[in-house]
């Protein structure tokens, strides 16, 4: 159906056991994705986004305790798929991902070139030739000369195993990206650059997009929805120029006045403490400790609420 | 401190550690205990003093606990002397020069097979005219057989089994096997039973004085059984306890320390020292170790500390050095080494201070897991026959007895018993050091 | 459009086989000059710098005095004419054995001898076609070292492989921490578990030989004998394998554990490639430097062992040969077999440089290569 979301994610969690005890990256996530759509995940070092993006995909930890929710895709729910069905069905067809910035996400050993083929020949069922092919073409798209091809990964800058791992992402054109601090290492420059390619293979591909970021000024050009993460959990969601314009949820109001502003006098402002571990979460609202606006009620977890178009995750708001 | 208690409680975590460190710490109090009871010189006496020492004690006899496996019960060594108290011994005057003396040495004989010899050391005090004995042997179903008769020298020994008149007298049987075989049974078996030695003595002056010890030697004796020169093998397997850990533990902590300094001093100055260690290196891998001890141990001398001195000094330059030269080359780069070559800290300094301080966590698991190689590599010397000559070590048991065909005459315990403790030692060390790399290396830190 | 591409496949492929080439070249030469200085070390150190020398002038001269005076035809020789008889015997004989140039200009002659395999003639030990030249003693000995070494290592080898790949994908399970508790095991060298399954398979229970490579007497006809050669394969090949396998498997098993926590191996997942798929080129291929790097470890470990383990298996190779020349004081064959070694070593440390080679793309690339 042409109005169906894309993506609807719900109450999805992911935890993990480690010596010190067990981690609640992801803790009740809710959330939708429109197609053709760009969402910026915003949050701090450590509240769980890159746990989302493996919980989307299901790329599970060794030390894995619970895994549950639903993630509904083009309507069905990928969650009840055999892990052989969702290997082949889902994962670079449907969704791909671009990993953070680390020069360890490509095989040291294997020629660039070959490990933008993989996905072809393996999902499309390419020859060898027409893999290379498009490998070619989608280097062109982002921008890596096509002898490069035949280069390691060693062999790259920073910016350049970027547009690799891009490219890699797209070969399959799938309907979903998602792109784990995609700017994070690289210098300023780059950074627009790779901003303003991905607006055109928005728009070119039509592909949908979940940014995760903790770089709100750069990321604002993409998002066409922001949702903002705090300690495993979504607090605020909602259109991206809405939510520029006036944020609801305290947290999110922090972050954006910590944002400093080319044209504006005013001095960023900070948030006072540190967020909440993610082994032992606090039992009510998890900002409340830091939150300027905290009251009475905020000793019970808040459920998320509908608030001009948005949700947020407040009692002020209910 | 801190850190010590940290690791220690982490240790516990494994149980092949744990067993590794009570092994470990046995090992050790075995080998404080050992020097301390039995002292270096008395040792080297024990083990090298030759016959009189090792007489009393019967040729590769198996260790007296192998009894308790077997249902054949084999025969024990037992001593008695005119000093014990189950040995009697009345003095009688017959006039006034001639003294009646008897010894009488009681035993039990329990077991199923015949000892292997039998032997009866006789002393006397007399200035001039010599004591005379008669030797009787009582069997438990009442029998008396007179053994022989003869004057007795101040220090002489009887030795009953290798008695031809005797033999020819119980029929041809040899005296091990006559005094104690059963006369009702068809093939020899041995009478159970009560027995009594009686040494019937005369001496014929005042002052002159009879002593008696009688000897049956078993085919097992003590806690570790003999070898073929009759020496008590507990001797060696205890000492062998300080030598093995003294030669392991020096030997790792002499490379690992050199290794790491140079290594280290390679990595920071770089440039032609560093392609120097790394050829130096390349070099001693083409050296066969094994080969130059033998050829040191066979043409110049096979003393342990020479042998330890050449092994430390072949393997400073071992493969050990490019793991750590990995590793500095890491530490190197980092920013707080900048910042001490910022603020115009020397190069040792750095060396000593900065670099070795990290790489000691790692040093540990490789010196522990270090140690087994090398108390096996000591071993090795021993039963290629260039064991140190003089000490009693785990090796040259296993030497021995291999030299002595042990294994084709079934004499197992005497290379059982030290390659237990070789297996021991090696698996104790090796288990702790094992559980230690776990815990320190970072990259192993989350499996 | 195929050309845009294989023209710089052309180009690297050509880039890899040069860099690759001058890489074996110079590890070639500097593997020779290693082997070079390595000999020479034996050489100086088999004559204790010259020590040794003092021994044989010593015997010489004994060996000489013996002899002139059981000679009954010199018994009537005054003594200062049968004292310069004597030292004219000893120089000629010093003379004969090179033993009047001085040590060090010797050495070098011992060195080029050893490095083009000249070795002299035994002393004492002879081979098995009555021939004393050390040369050929040593060559007999070599095929039955290799053939058992060979045959063992191979088994390792690929046992170990496998095993610690189907243990890495199930890691903590029983078997995994069986294997991982049962690791230290290897502390202890193989002629000693050797002397283990001896006692074990050949005094207790009877059924295999206690050594040695062939029934004594040999079988008549080919496969009799191949057959009973195997037989008498069994015991060494195991003791080498229980003593080396438990480390292998742990030490293998920890490299893909390590290798598989990577990022591009979950990328790799993220992709969607089969589990097979992602073991064979994320897992493997990455790991197989290191796994060529200790497999060399273990091979030289085990060359080094061999001398204990062929002695106490009673096998007809170098290494027995090497303890018997020990046994016997047999110089030149103790120096023969050293060298030996060392070219032994040399070739497989040079082997394993190659594949290490063929392996890791930063040889062919250059890791000088510039980043773009």
């Amino acid at each position: 159906m042409p109005d169906q979301k894309l993506l609807t994610i719900q109450n999805l969690l992911l935890h993990f056991r480690t010596t010190k005890g067990t981690v609640q990256a992801v803790d009740g996530v809710n959330f939708d994705l429109e197609r053709n759509h760009a969402v910026v995940v915003i949050g701090e070092s450590g509240c769980g986004k890159t746990s989302l993006a493996k919980a989307i995909l299901r790329l599970l930890p060794r030390n894995v305790q619970s895994y549950s929710g639903s993630v509904y895709l083009n309507g069905v729910d990928v969650m009840r798929l055999s892990d052989e069905q969702f290997r082949r069905e889902v994962r670079w067809i449907k969704i791909s991902m671009v990993p953070q910035a680390s020069m360890n996400a490509l095989n040291p050993v294997l020629k660039v070139g070959e490990q933008v083929a993989e996905p072809s020949m393996l999902h499309l069922g390419a020859d060898k030739e027409a893999a290379w092919q498009q490998a070619a073409r989608m280097f062109e798209r982002v921008g890596v000369p096509v002898d490069f091809l035949h280069r390691y990964a060693f062999e790259l800058s920073g910016g350049m195993r970027q547009r690799v791992a891009l490219a890699m992402a797209l070969v399959t054109a799938p309907d979903l990206v998602i792109l784990d601090e995609p700017t994070s290492a690289l210098d300023v420059l780059t950074q627009a650059n790779i901003m303003n390619l991905l607006k055109r293979i928005k728009q070119e591909l039509q592909t949908s997009f979940i940014l995760i970021t903790h770089d709100i000024a750069t990321s604002s050009e993409l998002a066409d929805s922001v949702a903002v993460m705090y300690a495993g959990q979504i607090v605020e969601i909602g259109q991206a120029i809405e939510f520029f314009e006036r944020p609801l949820h305290p947290y999110a109001k922090k972050l954006m006045a910590s944002v400093p502003r080319l044209r504006s006098k005013m001095e960023p402002d900070f948030i006072t403490g540190r967020p909440p571990s993610l082994i032992s979460p606090p039992s009510g609202c998890r900002f409340a400790d830091r939150c300027p606006s905290v009251f009475d009620r905020c000793s019970q977890d808040p459920p998320l609420v509908q608030q001009d178009g948005r949700q947020v995750k407040c009692w002020l708001y209910v | 401190m801190r850190n010590l208690k940290r690791t220690l409680a982490e240790i516990l975590h494994y149980p092949s550690a744990i067993a590794g460190l009570i092994i470990v710490f046995l090992l050790i109090v075995l080998a404080i205990y050992t020097v301390i009871a039995i002292p270096y010189q008395e040792a080297i006496r024990l083990w090298r003093g030759g016959e009189e020492v090792w007489q009393e004690y019967p040729k590769m006899a198996a260790p007296v606990w192998q009894n308790w496996f077997t249902r054949t019960k084999l025969a024990e060594t037992i001593v008695l002397s005119t000093r014990d108290n189950e040995v009697s011994k009345t003095v009688k005057a017959i006039s006034t020069d001639m003294t009646d003396i008897e010894i009488e040495i009681p035993f039990k004989y329990a077991y199923d097979t015949f000892p292997q010899e039998l032997a009866l050391y006789l002393t006397a005090k007399y200035k001039q005219k010599q004591p005379h004995v008669s030797v009787i042997w009582i069997t438990p179903d009442g029998r008396e057989i007179t053994l022989s008769d003869f004057s007795v020298q101040q220090s002489q020994s009887y030795r009953i089994s290798q008695d031809t008149r005797l033999q020819r007298r119980l029929g041809g049987m040899k005296p091990d096997q006559g005094l104690f075989a059963d006369p009702a049974l068809e093939t020899p078996t041995p009478l159970k039973g009560d027995y009594k030695l009686v040494v019937s003595g005369i001496v014929f002056e005042p002052d002159s004085d009879l002593d008696a010890k009688f000897i049956l030697y078993g085919q097992v004796y003590g806690l570790a059984g003999t070898d073929h020169r009759r020496r008590d093998l507990t001797i060696a397997i205890l000492w062998g306890t300080p030598i093995a850990l003294a030669f392991g533990l020096l030997a790792a902590l002499g490379t690992t320390v050199t290794t790491m300094f140079i290594a280290g001093v390679g990595v920071w100055f770089g440039g032609i020292l560093d392609d120097l260690i790394q050829r130096i290196t390349e070099i001693n891998l083409v050296l066969p170790l094994l080969s130059i001890l033998i050829m040191v141990g066979t043409f110049y001398s096979r003393s342990i500390w020479l042998m330890l001195g050449i092994v430390v000094l072949f393997s400073i330059f071992g493969s050990g050095i490019k793991n750590y030269r990995a590793i500095f080359l890491q530490i190197k780069e980092s920013p707080y080494i900048e910042a001490a070559r910022a603020y115009g800290a020397g190069s040792f300094r750095i060396i000593l201070f900065y670099l070795i301080p990290r790489i000691i966590p790692l040093l540990i698991p490789q010196l522990v897991v270090l140690v087994p190689g090398y108390v096996f590599l000591e071993a090795s010397l021993a039963v290629l026959g260039l064991g140190d000559p003089v000490l009693p070590t785990w090796g040259k048991i296993i030497d021995d007895a291999q030299a002595n065909g042990a294994l084709f005459n079934g004499q197992y315990y005497w290379i059982l018993e030290p390659s237990m403790l070789l297996m021991l030692t090696g698996l104790g060390f090796a288990m702790v050091g094992f559980a230690l790399d776990r815990i320190f290396n970072p990259r192993l830190r989350g499996l | 459009m195929s050309r845009a591409i294989s023209s710089p496949e052309q180009r690297a492929r050509w880039n890899s086989f040069t860099k690759i080439t001058r890489y074996v070249v110079t590890r070639l030469l500097s593997l020779f000059v290693t082997v070079l200085i390595g000999v020479y070390l034996t050489v100086i150190i088999a004559n204790m710098g010259g020590y040794v020398d003092e021994i044989r002038r010593a015997q010489i001269r004994e060996q000489i005095d013996i002899m002139v005076s059981m000679n009954q035809q010199l018994r009537f020789m005054p003594l200062e004419e049968r004292n310069k008889y004597i030292q004219d015997l000893v120089e000629l004989q010093e003379k004969r054995l090179g033993l009047d140039r001085p040590f060090i200009v010797r050495s070098f002659n011992f060195l080029f001898d050893a490095m083009t395999l000249n070795l002299g003639r035994a002393q004492q030990m002879v081979s098995d076609s009555g021939s004393s030249q050390v040369r050929l003693i040593i060559l007999e000995r070599l095929p039955p070292t290799l053939l058992l070494f060979a045959t063992a290592n191979l088994f390792l080898f690929f046992l170990s492989l496998f095993t610690a790949l189907s243990l890495s994908r199930h890691y903590g399970s029983f078997w995994d921490r069986i294997i991982v508790a049962l690791s230290p095991t290897s502390a202890a060298p193989a002629w000693f578990y050797g002397i283990f399954l001896i006692l074990l398979f050949a005094a207790v229970l009877g059924i295999l030989p206690y050594g040695g490579m062939i029934d004594a007497p040999p079988p008549t006809g080919t496969l009799p004998r191949a057959l009973s050669i195997l037989k008498h394969m069994i015991l060494p090949i195991l003791a080498i394998i229980v003593s080396s396998i438990f480390l292998a498997i742990y030490n293998w098993r920890t490299f893909f554990l390590i290798y598989s926590s990577e990022d591009y191996v979950d990328m790799a997942k993220a992709k969607g490639l089969p589990a097979n798929m992602i073991e064979r080129r994320y897992i493997l291929r990455p790991t197989l430097p290191n796994i060529v790097t200790s497999f060399a470890l273990t091979l030289i470990g085990l060359w080094t062992g061999a001398i204990i383990f062929e002695t106490v298996f009673n096998w007809p190779g170098l290494g027995r040969a090497t303890y018997r020349a020990v046994g016997l004081y047999d110089t030149p064959v103790i120096v023969g077999t050293t060298v030996i070694y060392a070219y032994l070593l040399a070739i497989t440390v040079f082997l394993l440089d190659f594949i290490y080679a063929l392996v890791d793309p930063r040889v062919q690339v250059g890791s000088e290569g510039h980043k773009v």
